[in-house]
């Protein structure tokens, strides 16, 4: 895995660096603002730039804007937004640009080195890492809801780690369970909210979150 | 005249304010003005003398010279000291009309003597001229907040002032005791957890290192998670990302309780009136849930004429006390920015609570 790094600050920054090479991923630039970010995803063309969102020099969004700018220049660029707070109104704007793999994380995640590697893989191949917070946030909105109500709670488990953008086979390892069996589980919620099959996993979690976010 | 009288008060007492000096303090414009007039009633009275000092026409000079002089030094007088008008019904136009009142009262006083008495003609421009400078002081008087309605005014400011200094300290306290209970005593813990990992890994007893490793990640996970709650409390980032409609959607998203929310705002507000409409709105979803166990909530917010008015109803039991710490928070938060809140929440429920906040276009 290719990456560029956008944080301001150094010391996160270097944490990240060192983090990421320790874990064989090529980091190609680190930089600490949006338009260093757009430079060197246009210079580098990497799998995937992890940036966070407040960076210099408003500190508001302006990382989740000049991710998006440079997806727009290199086509195909995974995006991976790590933050010190999530808010799924900016999780719905990432989502609906679906110019390739996209990520949502809070920077705790960070602290569970070997998850958010894969995670961050996950999106580079295209797939999707929302944070279980952001995806927290969409259940509570939903709660007076019928279709919701009606999944047995181990469902409302499998449904959760969906949302996250996990496979199968990675809801079967963090449920203890067989790929068999969350086969199942996904079929019986799919049928309950009346969402279509899908092939690809991201198809999947971008109809699970439509559905979310109604 | 007229160009002197409309020329703004301010400038002019901006002008006073500085040392005047010259002639009775009045400044260097006046001496000069005063000095020349002199020199030339001097001249006058001279030639008048030279030419066999007949019936004593300089007067006529004279009279017109002092008008000018005494108009002049009037306005001196006034640049100098803005106390004299600026109090409640007296502004800077009335009161160079009462000083040319009396300047033309005393002139045609003057003229009338020099032209020999007989009956007193000056009182009629006097009552006329009265007359104009009492329409005039009406007009300030009824137009114009009385001294009371001023001095309420002050009341009320200096009060609202103080509630916002003290809730300011108050919620620094917060702030303080909230780091050092929860944040700075999470990572002296985890420092403590650190150290030991590092003597069982010195010791060669790797697994009791590992178990104190991921002691250390939970308690940074629980300071990182204090820290993000304490600074949502302080100033949400959404608010001043998204503004107030997705601030307060957050909110509503976050509450245990059914929320609707409705926002109708053609532009931001300012974000000190944005910040207390989030507060109000944060609060009373606190309360709704916590005190007065409703089931649904109902936020509206929307401008009326030149104000912010942020609403929102409950349907639980009532009751609320407006001089609990919450809602007098509030009240304060409200106040500093001129703005009103009413609680109605009568025993037994409903609860409204309304916040209008000034908010100029």
């Amino acid at each position: 895995m290719r990456a560029v790094i956008a944080e301001d600050l150094t010391l996160l920054r270097e944490g990240l660096t060192r983090l990421l090479r320790e874990n064989d991923c090529e980091v190609l630039a680190a930089v600490g603002d949006g338009e260093a970010l757009v430079r060197a995803v246009v210079e580098h063309e990497p799998d995937i730039a992890i940036v966070d969102i407040r960076l210099p020099p408003d500190f508001r969004d302006e990382g989740l804007r000049a991710a998006l700018r440079a997806r727009e220049r290199v086509p195909g660029t995974a995006i991976l937004i790590v933050s010190q707070y999530v808010e799924h109104a900016y999780a719905s704007e990432l989502l609906a640009d679906r110019g390739g793999g996209v990520g949502y994380l809070l920077k705790d995640r960070i602290m569970h080195v070997t998850e958010f590697v894969e995670a961050a893989r996950r999106v580079a191949a295209g797939g999707t890492a929302l944070d279980p917070e952001v995806v927290s946030q969409l259940f509570s909105r939903r709660r007076e809801d019928g279709p919701l109500e009606r999944l047995t709670p181990r469902e409302r488990e499998v449904l959760a780690l969906m949302a996250e953008g996990r496979s199968n086979a990675g809801i079967a390892e963090v449920l203890v369970l067989s790929v068999g069996a969350v086969e199942k589980h996904v079929q019986s919620i799919l049928g309950k909210l009346d969402l279509a099959q899908s092939s690809s996993d991201h198809r999947r979690v971008l109809a699970v979150l439509t559905y979310l976010q109604q | 005249m007229l160009s002197t009288t409309e020329s703004s008060p301010e400038v002019l007492a901006t002008e006073g304010r500085r040392p005047a000096g010259g002639l009775w303090g009045l400044g260097q414009g006046f001496t000069v003005h005063a000095w020349s007039s002199t020199l030339a009633a001097v001249a006058i009275v001279l030639i008048w003398a030279a030419s066999g000092a007949g019936d004593f026409w300089p007067v006529w000079v004279i009279l017109p010279l002092l008008l000018a002089l005494a108009i002049h030094g009037w306005l001196r007088v006034l640049n100098l000291h803005p106390s004299i008008w600026r109090r409640p019904h007296v502004t800077f136009a009335l009161a160079v009309e009462a000083g040319v009142w009396v300047s033309l009262l005393l002139f045609n006083t003057g003229i009338w003597g020099a032209g020999g008495g007989g009956s007193f003609w000056p009182v009629w421009p006097a009552i006329g001229l009265g007359v104009a400078i009492a329409i005039h002081a009406s007009v300030i008087f009824f137009t114009e907040p009385s001294t009371q309605e001023l001095s309420e005014r002050i009341d009320v400011l200096t009060s609202t002032r103080a509630g916002a200094v003290d809730a300011e300290e108050d919620k620094l306290r917060r702030i303080e005791r909230d780091l050092h209970d929860g944040a700075q005593a999470r990572l002296v813990a985890l420092g403590m957890s650190l150290g030991m990992a590092e003597q069982k890994l010195a010791d060669a007893e790797p697994t009791a290192a590992q178990e104190l490793l991921a002691e250390a990640r939970v308690g940074a996970e629980q300071a990182l998670r204090e820290l993000r709650d304490l600074a949502r409390g302080i100033h949400p980032p959404v608010l001043a990302d998204r503004g107030l409609e997705a601030a307060v959607r957050s909110l509503a998203d976050l509450s245990p309780l059914r929320v609707d929310v409705s926002v109708e705002l053609d532009r931001r507000p300012p974000a000190a009136v944005e910040s207390a409409a989030y507060f109000v709105s944060a609060e009373s979803l606190a309360n709704a849930a916590k005190h007065a166990q409703a089931q649904r909530v109902e936020i509206r917010i929307g401008r009326r004429g030149d104000k912010l008015r942020v609403e929102i109803a409950d349907d639980g039991r009532g009751g609320a006390n407006p001089a609990g710490s919450g809602l007098r928070g509030l009240r304060r938060r409200v106040e500093a920015l001129d703005g009103t809140l009413l609680i109605d929440s009568p025993p037994g429920g409903p609860t409204l609570l309304r916040a209008e906040l000034p908010c100029a276009q």
